[in-house]
């Protein structure tokens, strides 16, 4: 029961307060109804699109590494006869840190002058590299730290859905003359499909979600190169407190999730990867 | 190496300090205020958490009543304060700390009481800085002002910007301590030489950062964000050509005596340079000041001394931002939780609970604390250029749209740092957004003539 | 998995032992931090004497509740993983296995998905008051009932991928034999998934034991957890790295010796439930 009203009353508010005014007076809430002028502000908001599009650059780039790399890793780890435990202890361990340890500590990595990357750049006497301080550079930096955070994450759902596939399946295929490759590509990753299409799903959610490390690592700058959709309704909705309106952005949020996700499905399908 | 086995005998040495000199303090009377309620007080982490501390065990020690302390992580304080204050039955605390800046929302949403509404006798004693009367609010002028306005809260902590620079390395080097920004352009000639000294640190990360720290300079420069706020006229005159200068400049010392990441430069990475010597004048924070002195985490301990910030112009004057935070009380509080919070501010203001604070590593609010003895110790060298710029603060943006408003301004400047706009172009646009966010809200406001882009 | 030979075997290992050095390297560049006082980490120095200053400022300095809030944490994430396993794995078997109706079926899991796309920021004000309302403000138990509701939708979704890899033929094979459905639940199908339920629950745990929005707002100076304390080293004007580090990598450590015996406890279990 609590569970319910855990999950829905969340979800009414949010509706409710979509399409309101919400100010505070004599310390009491005072809602007027107004969806026209909160629609009217999203359709001007410059900075919300610009952030749609960050996101969308991040989330495709570090889920695709995530998924390439967590899946090598978890079918070689699958594959070697050694290590296995050893590997999938040290490989929890990022995801182990709170992410604003994680935020705080890659900052210092990535320091122009004293960061350990840059150590290692200048010790092969190259340039220091403006890790952060480029326009260029600075998604591109924060997705290498997503990656590393949540590679592991991926392995995981990865690992066990490969230990679970039905070693006679495998066998069988085997010894009708299989290749490795044909193995991996027509009968492995085939099987897989629920584990992958999970993975996917959690990490694009979780992707769009992203807050703690951009907001430590670069708050969202330099200008708007690193501007997501989280940072910004964390100003709308929290900083400038307008309730109302940033409601709606988030409400707008899962639209953009629920939509790219369904492209995606279809795109893929499309291919013939489903 | 040797310095750091010297630490554990150092740090044992202030402690010995501090324990030897505290029953010298108690003996003297502190304020009697009467047996109380226990309270709980809403209080961030921070460096002059320590001080803050002790002086609650001492309040303690001194009057048998129990206070608890909500110790929060930074980035959670907003979301406690407001959480407590909206919550319909009673607010888990008694006295909470709300940040200057977020302060409009409780004054204007009558989440706090007065605090003449719970005892008409509480008085903030004079002595105590108003810190560009951070705690007052007059409701019917939407504005913060003691003037006419009514005492919602007292900073227990004032926070503003001083010039630190190295002493060592001006001796040496035969410099002065600047007066104006041409100044500081002079001296971090001689200074500047990346990436092993830099001539001049501020902060240009997006956001609070770059909004405050260009602050200096707005205000130094004569420039406004609006024609008159006190008296309603929002008209905005952010892209004035005072604000033009005080840009212009503000990038030029960014990019001839900053790093090359100056337009991602924040507060850790501003502190850092200046502890590990590479920052040789630099504009931060006073909270800061007791970490430069820390061997622990500072390796030019002794070397850096504090000035009043640059001006514009030699004969004009410096412009200080204040950053504190406020003390108040939640309206949805406990009758005798309330009662408990007064009694526990009045002892808090007192000189000798002060004092004691400034021991402690906090940085007192009254200013016979700073006159005092104190600031003829070694480690309190900063005082004197924080008394001599404390006239000159001022709370910025002291209206209702203040974060949206800062949110924009932090976006424009940014881009102007890092060269996506022109500063015309930057301070134009931030006027754009000011005009739409003032017209949205209902306020009478209009633009000035553009700058030429 | 797969069978590899010769010189592909050799680039397997290589391939492994890069994975795992790019992803322990910063960690342990961490753990290192957490031995310097805190100008040698300002100063990306590598030559520094060690000391232990950050943790025993961390685990015993007057003002830390630092043991305290493992505690905390180790109750939270143990028990919510706990009641996240078993919800999450008896919802997703009937998901998979049973006829629901499409309609039903499907309302439900798209709502747990859409329920987990809440930006959490949304989140905490409507919960602190419900908390606040039915008494469970400041509680662990609160906390562990949100840490439930978060983190079960995962739970369900990793768990009915993982159900549907098996073939549905072993299970009808057992019916035949005359198993009854929860003879099959839980001789067949549960033992088939271990290393999904492992999964799930080193996941739900971790999840929850970083957790930090909801935790922030339902929890008091006692009832805090790691992640809230680790928070407080990040402050307005400096972040405390070293003590930071040194909390970072004392909160693994009972995490990990956490998960090692839930594994264990978990595969034990089935292997006792399972027809061998």
């Amino acid at each position: 029961m609590l569970l319910i009203l855990l999950t829905v009353y969340p979800i009414l508010n949010l509706i409710g307060m979509s399409v309101s005014t919400i100010g505070f007076q004599a310390a009491r809430e005072v809602w007027s109804f107004t969806p026209a002028r909160n629609f009217q502000d999203l359709i001007d908001d410059d900075i919300f699109r610009t952030a749609l599009w960050n996101t969308l650059v991040f989330a495709v780039v570090a889920v695709t590494i995530e998924i390439v790399l967590g899946l090598t890793l978890a079918i070689l780890v699958a594959s070697v006869s050694r290590f296995k435990g050893l590997v999938r202890t040290v490989l929890i361990v990022p995801i182990l840190m709170p992410p604003v340890a994680i935020g705080s500590m890659w900052k210092l990595m990535y320091s122009l002058d004293f960061g350990v990357l840059n150590q290692i750049v200048t010790s092969f006497g190259l340039q220091p590299v403006n890790w952060l301080g480029s326009t260029l550079l600075a998604l591109f930096s924060i997705i290498i730290v997503d990656v590393w955070h949540w590679t592991p994450f991926v392995f995981l759902i990865l690992f066990a859905a490969v230990e679970g596939l039905p070693k006679e399946v495998i066998e069988a295929a085997r010894i009708d003359g299989a290749r490795n490759r044909e193995l991996v590509f027509k009968i492995i990753i085939p099987l897989m499909k629920p584990a992958l299409a999970v993975a996917v799903l959690f990490r694009i959610i979780l992707a769009f979600k992203v807050f703690d490390e951009v907001f430590l690592l670069t708050s969202g700058g330099p200008g708007t190169s690193t501007e997501v959709v989280s940072l910004h309704l964390y100003k709308v909705f929290f900083e400038q407190n307008q309730m109302g309106y940033g409601a709606l952005l988030s409400l707008a949020i899962i639209a953009a999730t629920i939509a790219f996700l369904w492209v995606g499905q279809r795109a893929a399908s499309a291919v013939g990867a489903r | 190496m040797k310095r750091y086995d010297l630490v554990p005998g150092l740090l044992g040495a202030a402690a010995g300090a501090i324990f030897a000199a505290s029953p010298a303090v108690a003996a003297d009377s502190f304020m009697d205020v009467g047996k109380q309620a226990p309270i709980t007080i809403l209080i961030n982490a921070s460096p002059w958490y320590n001080g803050f501390e002790s002086v609650v065990n001492l309040y303690e020690e001194q009057t048998g009543n129990k206070v608890n302390l909500d110790v929060t992580p930074f980035p959670g304080m907003l979301e406690k304060g407001r959480s407590a204050v909206r919550d319909p039955s009673k607010s888990p605390y008694d006295l909470i700390n709300i940040n200057s800046t977020w302060t409009i929302e409780f004054y204007k949403g009558g989440f706090l009481d007065p605090m003449q509404d719970v005892d008409p006798n509480f008085q903030v004693p004079k002595e105590v800085l108003t810190l560009g009367d951070a705690g007052c609010w007059d409701d019917a002028k939407q504005f913060r002002t003691c003037k006419t306005g009514k005492l919602m809260g007292y900073a227990p902590n004032g926070n503003v910007e001083l010039f630190y620079y190295r002493k060592d390395v001006f001796d040496q080097k035969g410099l002065k301590v600047p007066v104006t920004f041409d100044d500081v352009l002079a001296n971090c000639k001689v200074l500047q030489d990346p990436p092993k000294s830099y001539g001049y640190l501020q902060r240009g990360e997006k956001g609070d950062s770059i909004y405050y720290d260009w602050m200096a300079y707005m205000l130094s420069y004569g420039a406004q964000d609006v024609k008159d706020a006190e008296n309603g006229d929002f008209t905005v005159t952010i892209n004035s050509p005072q604000a033009k200068a005080a840009l212009d400049k503000y990038i030029e010392i960014g990019h001839k005596c900053g790093p090359a990441n100056a337009g991602t430069l924040g507060q850790g990475d501003l502190i850092q340079l200046i502890q590990t010597g590479k920052g040789m004048q630099a504009q931060g924070v006073v909270a800061a000041f007791p970490n430069f002195d820390n061997p622990q985490k500072s390796a030019v301990v002794g070397k850096i001394y504090a000035s009043v910030l640059p001006r514009a112009t030699a004969d004009g004057h410096p412009g200080a931002a204040i950053g504190s935070w406020v003390f108040g009380i939640p309206k949805n509080a406990s009758a005798e939780g309330k009662k408990g919070a007064i009694a526990f501010s009045k002892w808090f203001l007192t000189y000798k609970a002060q004092y004691a604070y400034a021991e402690g590593g906090g940085i007192p609010v009254r200013g016979d604390v700073f006159d005092s003895d104190l600031k003829k110790q070694d480690k309190f060298r900063w005082m004197q250029a924080y008394e001599d710029e404390i006239p000159y603060g001022k709370q910025v943006f002291g209206y209702a749209e203040s974060a949206q408003v800062t949110n924009a301004l932090g976006l424009r400047l940014n881009q102007a740092l890092i060269g996506e706009l022109t500063s015309a172009q930057a301070l134009n646009k931030a006027a754009e957004d000011f005009y739409e966010i003032f017209q949205k809200s209902g306020r009478k406001t209009g633009k000035i003539a553009p700058l030429p882009e | 998995m797969l069978v590899l030979r010769g010189p592909t075997r050799w680039l397997a290992y290589l391939v492994l032992a890069v994975g795992v050095v790019v992803i322990i390297g910063p960690f342990l560049w961490v753990a290192l931090q957490s031995f310097k006082y805190e100008i040698a980490i300002l100063q990306g120095s590598w030559i520094f004497t060690p000391t232990w200053f950050n943790y025993s400022d961390v685990l015993y300095s007057h003002r830390s509740d630092f043991p305290t809030n493992v505690w905390n944490s180790v109750v939270v994430s143990s028990l919510s993983t706990f009641f996240v396993l078993i919800a999450g794995t008896l919802a997703a078997y009937s998901l998979s296995r049973l006829k629901w109706n499409r309609w039903i079926a499907r309302t439900f899991l798209g709502w747990t998905l859409i329920f987990n796309m809440i930006p959490p920021l949304t989140l905490v004000g409507p919960w602190y008051l419900i908390f606040r309302e039915v008494g469970l403000y400041e509680t662990l138990t609160g906390l562990i009932l949100a840490h439930i509701t978060l983190h079960l939708p995962m739970t369900i979704w990793m768990m009915m991928a993982y159900f549907n890899e098996i073939p549905k033929e072993i299970e009808d094979a057992a019916r035949v034999d005359g198993c009854d459905r929860l003879d099959v639940f839980w001789r067949i199908s549960l033992p088939l998934v271990t290393p999904g339920l492992i999964a799930a629950g080193v996941l739900a745990f971790v999840f929850s034991w970083n957790e930090f929005a909801v935790a922030l707002n339902l929890t008091s100076r006692a009832s805090a957890t790691v992640p809230v304390a680790i928070a407080r080293f990040a402050q307005q004007y400096e972040v405390q790295y070293g003590q930071m580090a040194a909390a970072s990598i004392v909160s693994t450590i009972p995490a990990l010796i956490l998960m090692f015996f839930g594994q264990r406890f978990v595969v034990q279990g089935l292997t006792m439930g399972a027809v061998k």
